[in-house]
C-alpha cells in the first residue's frame, strides 16, 4: 500500500499527461466529464459520479471506422484502428465494472472488436473508490461495491488529504513505477451508505420470460418519450448504427469515413427494415426490450447482466422510468 | 486496393461490379467480382447465406445471397431493391464501379438436413433472392432430393424475380413451377391470388417435405398457418429466412435481435418450430 497526498498524485499525473494522453474527470459547463486534458489544474476530484460514463473513451459517441478513397473507378479503403496511448484518472468503480461488461461482448465473444480492443489495450485505468453514494446508486445490487476495484489498473482511496494507492494490474504498476512512494497507511475502505435503505434482489435470468407479455410494459411506456437518454448515459449499452458519411473540404466528393454511432432499441427506427415493417413500432416493446436485453438477453449471450447499478437512467430519465422499479416489479412473486 | 486484414471484422472486401441488369421494377441483379483476396472469403458459403454489400460512400446494408459458389469464379448475386439510401446509391452504380463486400455470414439453409426429401420453396416478390441459390443448388445436385416444387409470387407480373430462368427451373426434372400474383395485367396467363391461395390450391404433401419461404413477414406468417393448419406440416417442416435492420453482422450491434435470438449469428434461417419458440415475435 503507498500512500500520497493530493499534491503528489498531481503531480504524478501532471508527469504522465507529458508522456500520453490524460483523460480526467473536468467541469464542462456543469457536467462531471471525461476529457483530455493538459495537466490536472482543472480536474474534480471530489464528485459522486460524471454525468456520462467512461464508455465514451472507448466506445466514442461516433467513432472513424475507415477511410474510403474513391480515384475514378479505383477505391482505397484504410482502416483507422485507434493508436493514441492513454491513461484515464477518476473512474468509479460503477463505470470500471462497466468496462467488464463492454469486455464480454467486444473482446471475450468472438470475433474481437479491434476498434474497443485496441483503445482497452492502450489505455490504462486509475481508479477512485467512491466516498460517498448518490440517492440512485444502486452498483452493491448488481455486484459492485463503492470500493471494488474490477477492471481498474490502480485504486486510489481518498484518506485524511491524500489517497491510498493500490496496484492492481502490471499495467497500474508500470506507470507507478515512475513516481516515488512510500508505505503509510494500513488499508482503508469506505463504506459510504446508499439512500436506498435495502439491497435490490435482481431477478435471474428464468424469472424474465414469463413476465414478457405482462400489461406492466404498456403501462410503464406510456410516459416514455422514446428519447434514448437513458442509452447514451448508461455504461453499458452497446448498440450501435454504421454509415458512411463525406468528409468536407476539397475532396468531398471522393473522401468519405465509415463511422459508427450510438444507438438504443427505444428508438422508433431501431428494428424497421427498408420496407417499412417493423417488429418493435410500440414503445411498450421497445422499452421492454431495454430491460429484457440488460437482464435477460444480455447475460444469456455474454454472461454478466448489462447494467452497474450506477443509476444515470434513474437521474435523467424526463418522466421518471426508474430501473430499479423495474427490478423489484420483474423480481415480485406472482400472487 | 483495400488493407484488409483477417483482424478487422468490420473491414470489407472490395467487388467490382461485372454485370447490371433490371430484372423486375426498381429491382437490379447485380454480379460482383471479388477483388484481391476478398473470393477466397466466399468460395465456400450455403445458401442462405448473405453479405453487407457496400456503396461506398453512403453506408452498407445486409443482402442475402443470389447465386451459389462456383469453383472459385469469384462471382457473387446479389438481387436488390431500391428502397432506401445504401439501395438507390446502388441502383446507381454501372459495370466497372466498386462496390464493398464483407461477409459470408449468417447461418444458411441446412441442405444437408434436406437430403431425400421433397422441397417446396415458396418466394414473395424480393424474398426470391435468397432462394435462388437453394433452387441453384438442387438443380446442381438434382439427385440428392425428391420432388421439388417452386411457389412463386409478387404483387403484380411487373415484381416478379428471375423470370428469364423459369425455362430452366421448370425443366429441371421432377419440378413443377407455380406463379401468382395480387394483380394481374393483360399480359399475365398465370394464376392471379395471394400465394396462400396458390399454395392450398397446389396443396402439396407433407410426407417426407421441407418447406422454405421467404417473403414479407405477413405472408411467412400465413403461409405457415396454411402448411400446419391446411396441409398437415409440423412447424419443425418450415424454414424461413427472416430480415433485419444490422450494422454489423457479427453479433455485436445489437440491432437484430428477436427475443432471445440474433438474427444475423443465429438466423437468418429458422424452422417455423423455433420462430413459434421464440419470446418475441417476428411480424
Amino acid at each position: 500500500m503507498n500512500y500520497l497526498t493530493r499534491q503528489e498524485v498531481a503531480t504524478w499525473l501532471d508527469k504522465l499527461a507529458q508522456e500520453q494522453t490524460l483523460i480526467a474527470p473536468i467541469d464542462v459547463a456543469g457536467n462531471i466529464l471525461y476529457r483530455p486534458v493538459q495537466d490536472t489544474r482543472n480536474v474534480q476530484w471530489d464528485f459522486i459520479r460524471s454525468f456520462m460514463s467512461v464508455k465514451e473513451v472507448f466506445f466514442p459517441p461516433t467513432e472513424r471506422l475507415m477511410l474510403i478513397e474513391k480515384l475514378g473507378l479505383e477505391v482505397k479503403i484504410t482502416e483507422t484502428l485507434p493508436e493514441e496511448k492513454s491513461i484515464i484518472f477518476g473512474v468509479r468503480p460503477c463505470d470500471a465494472r462497466g468496462l467488464l461488461t463492454m469486455d464480454s461482448l467486444f473482446i471475450d465473444t468472438e470475433p474481437v472488436d479491434p476498434y474497443y480492443a485496441r483503445r482497452r489495450e492502450n489505455t490504462t485505468i486509475i481508479g477512485l473508490a467512491c466516498q460517498s453514494l448518490g440517492p440512485s446508486c444502486f452498483c452493491t445490487s448488481v455486484g459492485g461495491a463503492p470500493d471494488d476495484p474490477t477492471g481498474m489498473d490502480i485504486m486510489l482511496t481518498a484518506s485524511g488529504g491524500g489517497y491510498a494507492a493500490e496496484i492492481i494490474t502490471e499495467k497500474g504498476a508500470q506507470i507507478s513505477q515512475r513516481f516515488q512512494v512510500f508505505d503509510g497507511l494500513s488499508e482503508i475502505r469506505p463504506h459510504p451508505s446508499s439512500a436506498r435503505k435495502q439491497e435490490l434482489k435482481i431477478p435471474p435470468k428464468e424469472v424474465w420470460p414469463a413476465k414478457f407479455n405482462d400489461d406492466y410494459w404498456a403501462e410503464l411506456a406510456e410516459r416514455c418519450l422514446s428519447c434514448r437518454i437513458c442509452a447514451y448515459l448508461c455504461p453499458s449499452c452497446r448498440c450501435f448504427d454504421v454509415r458512411d458519411e463525406v468528409l468536407p473540404g476539397d475532396n468531398g466528393q471522393n473522401e468519405s469515413e465509415r463511422v459508427r454511432c450510438w444507438d438504443s432499441c427505444n428508438g422508433i427506427p431501431y428494428r424497421r427494415v427498408a420496407g417499412g415493417h417493423n417488429p418493435r413500432f410500440m414503445k411498450n416493446q421497445r422499452l421492454r426490450n431495454r430491460f429484457f436485453c440488460k437482464f435477460y438477453y444480455f447475460p444469456l449471450h455474454y454472461g454478466p447482466v448489462s447494467c452497474t447499478g450506477c443509476g444515470r437512467c434513474i437521474d435523467a430519465c424526463p418522466v421518471n422510468v426508474d430501473i430499479t422499479e423495474v427490478l423489484e416489479y420483474v423480481g415480485r412473486r406472482q400472487p | 486496393m483495400t488493407d484488409k486484414t483477417d483482424t478487422n471484422p468490420m473491414l470489407p472486401y472490395l467487388g467490382k461490379l461485372v454485370e447490371v441488369k433490371d430484372i423486375a421494377t426498381e429491382i437490379k441483379l447485380f454480379r460482383v467480382e471479388m477483388q484481391n483476396g476478398g473470393g477466397e472469403a466466399f468460395h465456400h458459403y450455403k445458401p442462405g447465406q448473405f453479405a453487407f454489400v457496400s456503396a461506398l460512400g453512403v453506408g452498407e446494408a445486409p443482402f442475402g445471397i443470389a447465386n451459389i459458389p462456383k469453383n472459385g469464379d469469384n462471382m457473387l448475386d446479389f438481387a436488390i431493391n431500391r428502397l432506401g439510401s445504401v439501395t438507390t446509391e446502388l441502383h446507381g452504380l454501372g459495370v466497372g464501379d466498386m462496390v464493398g463486400v464483407r461477409g459470408p455470414m449468417g447461418n444458411g439453409f441446412p441442405m444437408e438436413k434436406f437430403t431425400g426429401k421433397n422441397l417446396v420453396i415458396i418466394g414473395g416478390g424480393i424474398g426470391g433472392a435468397p432462394l435462388r441459390p437453394v433452387i441453384q443448388s438442387v438443380m446442381a445436385n438434382r439427385g440428392d432430393y425428391g420432388h421439388f416444387q417452386i411457389l412463386w409470387a409478387a404483387r403484380n407480373p411487373s415484381l416478379l424475380v428471375f423470370t428469364d430462368e423459369y425455362d430452366e427451373w421448370r425443366s429441371t426434372p421432377d419440378t413443377e413451377l407455380h406463379l401468382t400474383v395480387d394483380q394481374a395485367d393483360s399480359t399475365w396467363n398465370h394464376g392471379v391470388g395471394l400465394i396462400t391461395q396458390l399454395l392450398e390450391r397446389v396443396a402439396p404433401s407433407p410426407e417426407n417435405t421441407i418447406t422454405i419461404t421467404c417473403g414479407p413477414p405477413i405472408m411467412i406468417h400465413f403461409v405457415n398457418r396454411v402448411l400446419v393448419d391446411k396441409l398437415g406440416f409440423m412447424p419443425e417442416q418450415n424454414y424461413v429466412t427472416l430480415e433485419a435492420r444490422m450494422h454489423c453482422g457479427i453479433g455485436k450491434c445489437g440491432r437484430c435481435n428477436l427475443g432471445t435470438k440474433l438474427i444475423c449469428v443465429d438466423g437468418p434461417v429458422f424452422s417455423m418450430a423455433e420462430v413459434g419458440a421464440l419470446l418475441e415475435s417476428f411480424l
